[in-house]
């Protein structure tokens, strides 16, 4: 890179760098949002009489929980690293900074109104994760357009021959989601068994197509910058990058097992679970081998514990959903706690970590403010021990209440073994909302605090193989 | 393939056009198809006053902790017959559910069908069954000091029931209920003929 170009891209990126921290503030808002109102809801199981007015009521806050974490805050966090990424790996700045600046206003607008509707008991059928009627799903999806548009733009005018594997990920993501979220918003093809069949495509695939690929992408990124080294294989990212564009559509309808959806229909998602292990074993194993022998930089470094975490519970959380789709284990786990447990493995330890590493880990580079280390070692303590809990707490109760269904005791007998689990859960979930009250004022610190170090050397920035 | 995937165009148009086929196939196919399956054998449509209660049942969130599916194994026999394809023409939005902190629905109609009972299990589900983590639903009733000749007065066992006044049921109460009494598995054709 010559001389000139980097000092016009470092004058271009104060437009990046407002961008990257708008996106990270907005997410974090409705991370504290989300989550406290999760941490409303994990109390009720203990003292289901709290809070019960209408507007507090468990059916009406656990579509916003789900939604609000989902739409507000975990893709609008990995949409500002996204962008990001792009940018870097791009050798530019980030292109038509406009419709980034829209997306970060369809995003909001799609989940303040859908918080709205939702607490009105305004809703799409209780549809997991597409609770949102058609109209604010359209300003998500739009959101998501706009944010392909910007970075499909950037990539498309790099100055680096090659396009970096991080940026396959990141487009596909937006391409998918696109795809997926019209095909499920539209209404009027989806009636009875038909909108199930729907359902477990869509809800799988909200997950699988959007949050994974962004995250793996950001990590593809990120992981290599921090370590300061090459990715392990180009051609194992490349390969988990194909596995999960092949399988990952098709295992929807594991979620509706022993449901009257055709079985052949389930059977073939369940064949297609196992084989998500391939991409699985080719991203947490790609990751595992570019650390391997830089511990000692990862225990000194604020964000690679996160992305070390978010790796491992990448393994865990996926593995975990390879065998839970076995039919045999169906029967006990099914329709219990477990499978609360085993969402926040993956929307937590995996995807939040890795968007709390990319944070941590870009987010003080382009701004040249640091986090608070205490506070960021007191986050990553307090989030990991909480999660882990609250997965094991719900893993050993919706056990209990699989097998009291499969001994053919009373139905309360399942609300009494799971209860002392559902206390447990409460308190992993209180850790974990006493650390996103710590990552918001790091948060503060990496953006609006003054600087302390407006001296230093300004970034390099440069492709992340570099 | 490297060399094809650095032009830009073939890396957005690729996986777009690989996963819109897979999305087809996977997601609106089968949805389109599943939607026209005709109902069971005497499987009717809701009444409007059942419907009604039904649009309360989706507002509320009921489906969070109720499931109506009941699968084909031992455990969930209790709750009805296996649930078929047919059951579920005029259910839509579907309201299968993915978790059961309460029992499954399907077949509540049939299993209890004593409207006084959903209206206190409604009001205060503790005072009916004392480990119950449900919510209550008190904005469904409306508290009065005296009832009128028309209303529903609901017999909320003492200790839970307010003092110095009635409990009575708000039209939507009734019409939820009207809805949770419709819920009765229609008997399969087989077992029908005996």
């Amino acid at each position: 890179m010559t001389v000139t170009s980097a000092r016009r891209l470092e004058q271009s990126t104060a437009g990046d760098i407002k961008l990257f921290s708008a996106f990270t503030i907005s997410a974090t808002v409705w991370l504290l949002l989300a989550t406290a109102v999760g941490l409303l809801l994990s109390f009720k199981f203990p003292y289901p009489d709290f809070a019960s007015s209408p507007y507090l009521s468990f059916g009406r806050l656990r579509p916003i929980h789900t939604n609000g974490t989902f739409y507000g805050f975990a893709s609008v966090a990995l949409t500002g690293v996204a962008m990001y990424v792009a940018a870097r790996s791009s050798g530019i700045s980030l292109w038509g900074k406009t419709y980034a600046w829209g997306a970060l206003w369809c995003y909001n607008i799609a989940a303040t109104m859908g918080t709205i509707t939702l607490d009105l008991g305004i809703n799409n059928g209780d549809q997991e994760y597409r609770e949102w009627v058609w109209w604010v799903a359209l300003f998500f999806v739009g959101a998501v357009i706009l944010s392909a548009i910007s970075i499909i733009g950037t990539v498309a005018n790099r100055t680096e021959r090659d396009i970096y594997i991080s940026n396959w990920y990141i487009i596909g993501a937006y391409s998918f989601t696109t795809i997926l979220g019209v095909t499920a918003a539209i209404p009027f093809y989806q009636r009875g068994l038909g909108q199930v069949a729907v359902q477990g495509f869509y809800m799988h695939n909200a997950v699988g197509m959007w949050f994974t690929f962004l995250a793996l992408g950001t990590t593809y990124y990120a992981l290599p910058k921090l370590l300061n080294r090459p990715i392990y294989s180009y051609a194992l990212g490349i390969l988990g990058f194909w596995t999960n564009l092949i399988f990952y559509p098709i295992i929807g309808a594991h979620h509706f097992e022993f449901s009257p959806l055709p079985w052949w229909f389930q059977t073939l998602a369940i064949v297609f679970s196992v084989g998500m292990l391939v991409p699985v074993f080719a991203g947490t194993g790609n990751f595992l081998l570019t650390m391997r022998g830089g511990w000692e930089r990862i225990r000194r470094s604020v964000a690679l514990p996160f992305i070390f975490v978010g790796v491992l519970y990448y393994f865990v959380g996926s593995f975990q959903g390879t065998v839970e789709a076995l039919r045999s284990l169906q029967t006990i786990w099914h329709l219990t706690s477990y499978t609360v447990g085993h969402s926040h493995a993956t929307m937590y330890g995996f995807i939040t970590f890795i968007a709390w590493g990319c944070i941590y880990g870009l987010l003080p580079k382009a701004t040249r403010k640091q986090p608070n280390s205490l506070a960021t070692g007191l986050h990553f303590w307090m989030a990991s021990i909480g999660v882990t809990l609250y997965v094991l707490a719900l893993s050993v109760g919706g056990t209990l209440q699989g097998i009291d269904w499969a001994q053919g005791d009373p139905f309360i007998a399942s609300v009494e073994s799971a209860a002392p689990y559902w206390v447990a859960r409460a308190v992993g979930g209180t850790m974990m909302f006493c650390a996103h009250l710590l990552f918001a004022y790091n948060v503060y610190l990496m953006t609006f605090a003054r600087s302390r170090e407006s001296e230093a050397a300004p970034i390099v920035a440069g492709k992340a193989t570099a | 393939m490297n060399r094809g995937m650095n032009n830009i165009v073939v890396l957005v148009a690729g996986p777009f056009i690989i996963y819109a086929i897979l999305a087809l196939f996977m997601g609106a196919i089968p949805g389109a198809v599943l939607s026209k399956t005709s109902p069971g054998p005497g499987v009717m449509p809701f009444s409007p006053q059942a419907q009604r209660g039904r649009d309360v049942y989706v507002s509320e969130g009921c489906s969070y902790c109720h499931t109506q599916q009941v699968r084909p194994l031992k455990q969930d026999l209790v709750f009805g017959r296996p649930s078929t394809a047919g059951d579920y023409a005029y259910s839509t939005p579907q309201l299968l559910g993915s978790e059961r902190n309460g029992p499954d629905l399907s077949n509540i109609g049939s299993r209890q069908p004593s409207d006084v009972w959903q209206y206190i299990h409604l009001y205060e589900p503790r005072s009916l069954v004392s480990m119950s983590i449900m919510p209550p639903y008190r904005w469904l009733f409306q508290l009065k000091a005296h009832a009128d000749v028309n209303d529903i007065v609901v017999p909320v066992p003492p200790g839970y029931a307010p003092k110095g006044a009635v409990v009575v049921t708000t039209q939507e109460a009734r019409e939820l209920v009207a809805y949770l009494k419709s819920l009765k598995q229609a008997p399969l054709t087989s077992r029908a003929k005996r």
